[in-house]
């Protein structure tokens, strides 16, 4: 050491005088605990009420074991080409499906924007119909539609257009809200109209951040895709349940694998073209 | 004693830091000069281990700090305190908290983890906030905090470390003038009463000159001129700065001379 330390001659007495509510926060850590403890309590009651079993799940075990073995090896069986097929109508379930949703979302979201409709209640109006429209699952929608347009792949994607109109449009709406000021007010300092302040204040930096939504929530109707195939609105879900029903298991494991391949071709590609979209704007030099 | 010794790095083909060697006292304050990107951050960083060098060696005392690793590497650093251009507090974090961090070293991981502070720990960080004038700021968060409060906190932070050593880096850079003093002079303060050791990257030769009692001046990664700030002519300076020397030499209180071309904007501008 080359000098003396310098908290030697602090007076510890005098600071705590002087900062009581630094020493203090026994309440904050009791009241912390208490949250803890109903945590705990909470969870406990749920085990209890719900009938959760574990000697069921051993028994279970055993299916299991036998449903894993009846999988190997995958097969096709004689389906491949109904298979892809079915695939190919999943992935255009979600294409469309989520192309529509956006396109009905985009000036939903403009309406719902605090910083573009700075009337209370038409955002609020809009704001609520967007909590309705998300607050049903997709599943829902798709039985709803199969009994509007019939079975089939058209009710998919009203389906999925449904339910993606509903978070699309809050999506969007909070990008708007995010969006940066100062390039507006750049734009409007300059003499331009509101719609040239959007246009080249607003557009520009919401964009990016909306394509990256729209690539994403493709990937993931991809999924939904799938499972609402099952009630009968098409695509690769209705064999999936199918050769469930009929205990099939080699060729349930090998539609398990081809949408578990399909959604990781999906997502390797979104995420690269998200990451080329969002990087060329929001990398900034700090 | 701070012996650096052929210290090289680089980055891919750039060498940021190029074969520099000097020898620090202990209670000495050192200021590391020269223009943007000559090196100066890298070295700094390099001292502390945020950065591994290429080459070379660090010394301090006996202990050969290139080769600590784990432990003793956390060790070191709770012994070289740095301060940075940016701060970098925790800023959704209190006043309090943000200096407790320069604890996190020597208090048990249990308390440190869980926020269950010493109260011996809390009274070392309240003093270091007073010596600085800013006890009353202890509750707030540090985001709210002004440019010049939150690089007090950054140096109460270091203080609480109880180091040997402080880095900065560039400690002033984001400040106005009036808060570039009082942070300078909290440096100088700490140098002078506890006899820390200060190695100060500064960007401005003025400030460089009426501070430190030896500079280091660095150009395109190499130590070019070592040695006591009157030994520095403007000659030297120029040589050190480059293309930016007019500016340094100028200091920031010469305004600079508005240089427009004739028509440059056509006749009509100047009509």
């Amino acid at each position: 050491m080359t000098g003396p330390r310098w908290t030697t001659g602090v007076e510890a007495a005098a600071i705590r005088a002087r900062y009581p509510a630094a020493f203090e926060g026994t309440r904050e850590r009791i009241a912390a605990a208490a949250i803890v403890a109903t945590m705990l309590a909470l969870a406990g009651l749920a085990v209890w009420r719900l009938d959760v079993s574990f000697a069921r799940l051993g028994t279970g075990l055993v299916q299991i074991a036998a449903i894993v073995g009846g999988m190997f090896p995958p097969t096709p069986g004689t389906h491949l080409a109904v298979f892809m097929h079915a695939l190919g109508e999943t992935l255009a379930i979600a294409f469309l499906g989520t192309l529509t949703g956006a396109l009905i979302a985009l000036p939903l979201g403009l309406l719902a924007a605090k910083t573009i409709v700075p009337n209370v209640f038409a955002h609020f109006a809009v704001r609520r119909v967007l909590d309705t429209i998300r607050g049903v699952d997709v599943l829902i929608w798709a039985l709803i539609f199969i009994n509007v347009v019939g079975l089939g792949p058209f009710a998919g994607i009203l389906a999925i257009a449904a339910s993606d109109t509903g978070s699309f449009g809050k999506l969007f709406s909070e990008a708007i809200e995010n969006a940066d000021r100062k390039p507006v007010d750049g734009v409007l300092s300059t003499g331009g109209s509101a719609l040239h302040a959007i246009r080249w204040g607003l557009v520009p930096q919401v964009v990016p951040v909306i394509a990256s939504q729209i690539l994403y929530y493709f990937e993931s109707n991809t999924r939904s895709a799938t499972i609402i195939g099952i009630v009968g609105a098409g695509g690769i879900g209705l064999h999936l349940a199918e050769q469930i029903r009929v205990l099939e298991w080699g060729q349930v494991a090998f539609l398990v694998l081809l949408i578990l391949v399909t959604v990781a071709i999906i997502d390797l590609v979104s995420s690269r073209l998200r990451f080329a979209i969002i990087g060329r704007s929001t990398v900034e030099v700090g | 004693m701070l012996v650096v010794e052929g210290l090289t790095r680089r980055f891919g083909t750039l060498k940021a830091v190029s074969d520099a060697s000097f020898v620090i006292e202990p209670g000495a304050f050192v200021g590391v000069i020269g223009p943007s990107g000559a090196g100066k951050s890298t070295l700094l960083r390099m001292i502390n281990r945020l950065v591994d060098p290429s080459e070379g060696v660090i010394r301090f005392g006996n202990e050969n700090v290139t080769a600590l690793t784990g432990r003793d590497l956390r060790r070191w650093r709770r012994r070289a305190a740095m301060i940075f251009q940016q701060f970098n507090l925790v800023g959704r974090l209190d006043v309090l908290t943000n200096v407790l961090m320069g604890r996190v070293a020597t208090v048990p991981a249990w308390r440190s983890l869980t926020g269950l502070w010493p109260e011996d720990d809390k009274v070392v960080a309240l003093s270091a906030l007073e010596q600085f004038d800013i006890g009353s700021l202890a509750a707030k968060r540090a985001e709210h905090l002004s440019g010049g409060q939150q690089q007090r906190v950054a140096i109460a932070r270091a203080m609480v470390q109880e180091p040997e050593l402080i880095l900065a880096d560039e400690p002033i850079a984001s400040l106005d003038p009036r808060n570039t003093r009082v942070v300078m002079d909290a440096l100088l303060r700490i140098n002078r009463h506890f006899g820390i050791t200060v190695l100060c990257n500064l960007h401005s030769l003025e400030i460089a000159r009426s501070y430190c009692d030896r500079l280091i001046g660095m150009a395109a990664g190499r130590v070019v001129f070592d040695g006591a700030p009157v030994q520095l002519t403007d000659a030297l300076a120029r040589d050190i700065y480059g293309l930016d020397s007019e500016q340094v030499l100028d200091g920031s209180a010469r305004a600079p001379e508005p240089r427009v071309r004739a028509g440059a904007f056509g006749e009509a501008a100047v009509a």
